[in-house]
């Protein structure tokens, strides 16, 4: 009985979860007393058979700082977190610097707030700053994705919050006083976890099937006519690739194209002789991974019966120009055919369709347009774009400077009306009359607002495939809309080709604190010091006198002699 | 860095009363228990009141001053009062002089109410690495109250546990004893009505403390007299 009562209990059960509950409390407790909490996007970190790019980081904590050549050559900023609006942003310098493998403790770049997602509604009015200032924001966009950044990169909107620490960043800077740990000044920390690879990138394909009439008897399969658009970005920030030209306008397109064609097919008098398929396919940025994947999980039958397929990609920029990219011969009977149905209603529609024919080079892992996918597959196919020439692998994918404000309803539904058109006119073998059948006033007339609020949803959903969970709502709206409009839905699952590796965390909360420095802590203990002696000597010199005050450090020796004598 | 900060704003909080102590003669005569005392008085006093303001107060959405509310609230700041009155009192004090007693009283009652309303803050708000001034002038706030604290319980003594005083002076002795009471409703009004800063309130705060520190003072010496 003695040893039970003798154990020690160190600390009773009973007592384990108010110690848990206490910590939890100062751990909620100390996580938000920032002066500003601000939205930060990381930049893109991934890897290109195992080279490495983008930022590699993304934890931060280092102090704030507004220049590059803040106090001469000789600073070391490998602790400071550059503020940099982009607005201002000097481009030579930040390549040469980027080029160079200086180190910095960290970047964060302030975007103009016209730039959000978010902010869709607003009007640009006709501002010529804007122009170059996109200009600007796609070269450095092409920069950052395409460096390896030792140091994490964040991207931010300018607000009042964040405008105000910068304007005394500056000023601190400007004074010669860089923050530094002993001078005090504003800290930004991101507290966020090592980005950790994700483990394989998913990419959903979504298919669509419009079954055309088939007369009885007839034992051949119908014909088949592909639209497709890929519907996944690429961009420095992923958290803000929304992509609404590229290529959220061709997805628009192919939606209300799918739409359109469902009224006529619903109705048997008016359905056509032509299966239409509609692809909504991901991995676009990546050598149209997902649509290869795509093609290859059709069988042989099915991929045989496609007459031609039209790829849609980024149809609603301003302007009179559309291109048709061909990877066939311009002479070959088919694109010939393709060509001029869409040649004679762009007239018609007051616009200009130009041939573009670029060779596949089959040993080179390049994929420049959707159509070259098919192609590889003998399968008659084009691309519909305003580009006129083929992008760079990771260019104009929907990045930074591709959002709302540049894309353009109007040019989305001529663009609607250029494809529909010419497809029902090859479908109920119209071409040459010039007949309207999508015209304005009547019932298969295109629905603007229809256009207006899928475009506004794309622009504002960022897409970047590999961050797109399987269940993503995106995803799924997708699937639902096109389950509207065709009688079969399908939506295929594929992981990414292993050359591309992305690594997760593109968003995170950047606190900023005001800190005070350790020599004014010092200082205050030093006040401090000196007020409680002067208070404990004024105490006693009025209660007790000075006479105590001074026997108080005398006394120890009085003492002894006291005892020895 | 941010732990010394908070190792700082606590010696200012807590280090005066500890000077205090040790400084006067309060620890010659071992009067830590008289203090401990009054500070016990001080918690029982403050959980009443709580329950009084929790009970008769509306809780005021908007940050403006409301007068009939701050009457309120100014009523049961006497309930302060009625503590401190019972601490000095009625509390079975060891054979100390009247002195020494009502330094005592003010001190943990001063104490109490420091480690009540500015520990948990301090603990909280001075270690993260945010940077303000708001600690620091709460811990010149907590010297202030120090000082209002003995003032009153000096005022307190001479009212209830002195009987030969001049009777000139006992106007003059409720009087002050009536504004350090209100003093919380005061300040409350500064910073409200009138919407003066942090800084400036206690710099108010500091001076006042000092202020009727030296009236109540003289007024201890006054009543001293006629008794020698």
């Amino acid at each position: 009985m003695a040893n039970s009562l003798r154990k020690p209990a160190v600390l009773d059960p009973m007592y384990y979860p108010v110690v848990a509950l206490v910590i939890v409390l100062i751990a909620c407790v100390e996580l938000s007393d920032a002066v500003t909490a601000v939205d930060v996007y990381r930049l893109v970190q991934y890897d290109i058979s195992g080279v490495p790019f983008g930022s590699r980081l993304s934890t931060l904590n280092h102090h704030a700082g507004s220049s590059l050549f803040a106090s001469g050559s000789s600073s070391d900023l490998s602790r400071t977190v550059l503020i940099l609006p982009v607005r201002e942003l000097n481009l030579t310098l930040i390549t040469e610097y980027i080029e160079q493998k200086k180190l910095l403790g960290g970047l964060l770049l302030l975007l103009p707030p016209k730039f959000s997602p978010e902010n869709i509604d607003s009007t640009f009015g006709a501002d010529k700053d804007i122009d170059s200032l996109r200009n600007k924001l796609v070269e450095l966009e092409w920069l950052l994705t395409h460096s390896n950044i030792p140091y994490p990169v964040y991207f931010a909107f300018e607000d009042d919050n964040i405008n105000a620490v910068l304007a005394e960043v500056r000023r601190n800077d400007a004074s010669g006083q860089p923050a530094t740990a002993t001078t005090g000044g504003y800290k930004l920390v991101v507290a966020a976890s090592d980005p950790k690879r994700i483990a394989s990138p998913n990419i959903a394909n979504i298919q669509g099937w419009l079954p055309g009439l088939k007369v009885d008897g007839d034992s051949n399969q119908l014909p088949t006519i592909a639209i497709v658009a890929s519907y996944d970005t690429f961009g420095a920030a992923p958290a803000l690739s929304v992509g609404s030209d590229s290529n959220g306008s061709g997805v628009v397109a192919l939606l209300e194209i799918a739409r359109l064609f469902s009224a006529l097919y619903s109705n048997p008098k008016t359905r056509g002789r032509y299966n239409l398929l509609f692809g909504l396919t991901s991995g676009g940025p990546y050598n149209y991974n997902g649509t290869q994947k795509w093609l290859r999980s059709f069988d042989q039958r099915l991929r045989e019966s496609i007459d031609y397929a039209i790829c849609l990609n980024s149809v609603g920029s301003l302007g009179n120009q559309l291109h048709l990219h061909v990877s066939k011969p311009p002479e070959n009977a088919y694109i010939q055919q393709i060509f001029q149905g869409f040649s004679a209603v762009a007239e018609e529609l007051g616009l200009q369709v130009g041939l573009k024919h670029k060779k596949i080079n089959i040993s080179n892992s390049r994929v420049a347009w959707e159509h070259e996918q098919f192609s590889r597959l003998r399968v008659t196919a084009a691309t519909l774009s305003e580009l006129s020439t083929a992008p760079e692998l990771l260019e104009s994918t929907g990045g930074l400077a591709d959002n709302r404000h540049f894309t353009n309803e109007a040019s989305i539904i001529r663009s609607v009306k250029l494809v529909a058109e010419s497809l029902a006119r090859h479908i109920y073998s119209q071409e040459q009359k010039s007949i309207s059948i999508f015209a304005d006033d009547s019932s298969l007339a295109v629905n603007p607002s229809y256009i207006r609020s899928w475009l506004d949803l794309l622009s504002t959903t960022p897409r970047v495939a590999p961050f797109l969970s399987k269940n993503d709502p995106l995803i799924k709206a997708l699937e639902k809309e096109l389950a509207d409009h065709t009688a079969e839905v399908n939506v295929q699952h594929e992981t990414l080709d292993g050359t591309f590796a992305f690594y997760d965390s593109t968003s995170a909360k950047l606190h900023i604190y005001q800190v005070a420095s350790v020599t004014f802590d010092l200082l205050l203990l030093l006040v401090l010091g000196s007020y409680l002696i002067t208070l404990f000597t004024f105490l006693f010199i009025t209660t007790r006198g000075l006479d105590d005050l001074i026997s108080l450090f005398r006394r120890p020796p009085s003492s002894r002699k006291v005892k020895t004598a | 860095m941010t732990v010394f900060h908070f190792f700082n704003c606590a010696i200012l909080t807590f280090g005066p009363h500890a000077v205090y102590y040790s400084a006067t003669p309060l620890s010659e005569y071992d009067t830590l228990w008289t203090s401990i005392r009054a500070a016990v008085v001080y918690l029982v006093t403050a959980l009443v009141k709580l329950v009084c303001l929790a009970t008769f107060l509306n809780v005021s959405e908007s940050d403006s001053f409301d007068p009939y509310q701050e009457l309120l609230k100014a009523l049961f700041g006497f309930i302060d009062v009625a503590g401190l009155y019972f601490a000095l009192t009625q509390l079975t004090h060891r054979n100390i002089s009247q002195n020494h007693k009502f330094q005592a009283v003010g001190l943990g009652w001063a104490f109490a109410d420091s480690v009540l309303h500015r520990l948990a803050p301090l603990w909280v708000g001075a270690r993260g690495l945010e940077f303000t001034w708001d600690h620091i002038l709460q811990g010149l706030e907590a010297n202030a109250n120090l000082v209002f604290s003995i003032s009153l319980a000096a005022l307190g003594s001479l009212m209830w546990l002195r009987k030969n005083k001049p009777k000139t002076l006992i106007p003059i002795i409720y009087a002050c004893a009536g504004i350090v009471a209100t003093m919380p409703s005061i300040t409350s009004y500064l910073r409200r009505g009138l919407g003066w800063h942090l800084p400036k309130v206690v710099g108010f705060e500091l001076f006042s403390s000092l202020l009727i520190a030296f009236i109540s003072w003289q007024l201890f010496v006054a009543c001293q007299r006629p008794s020698n």
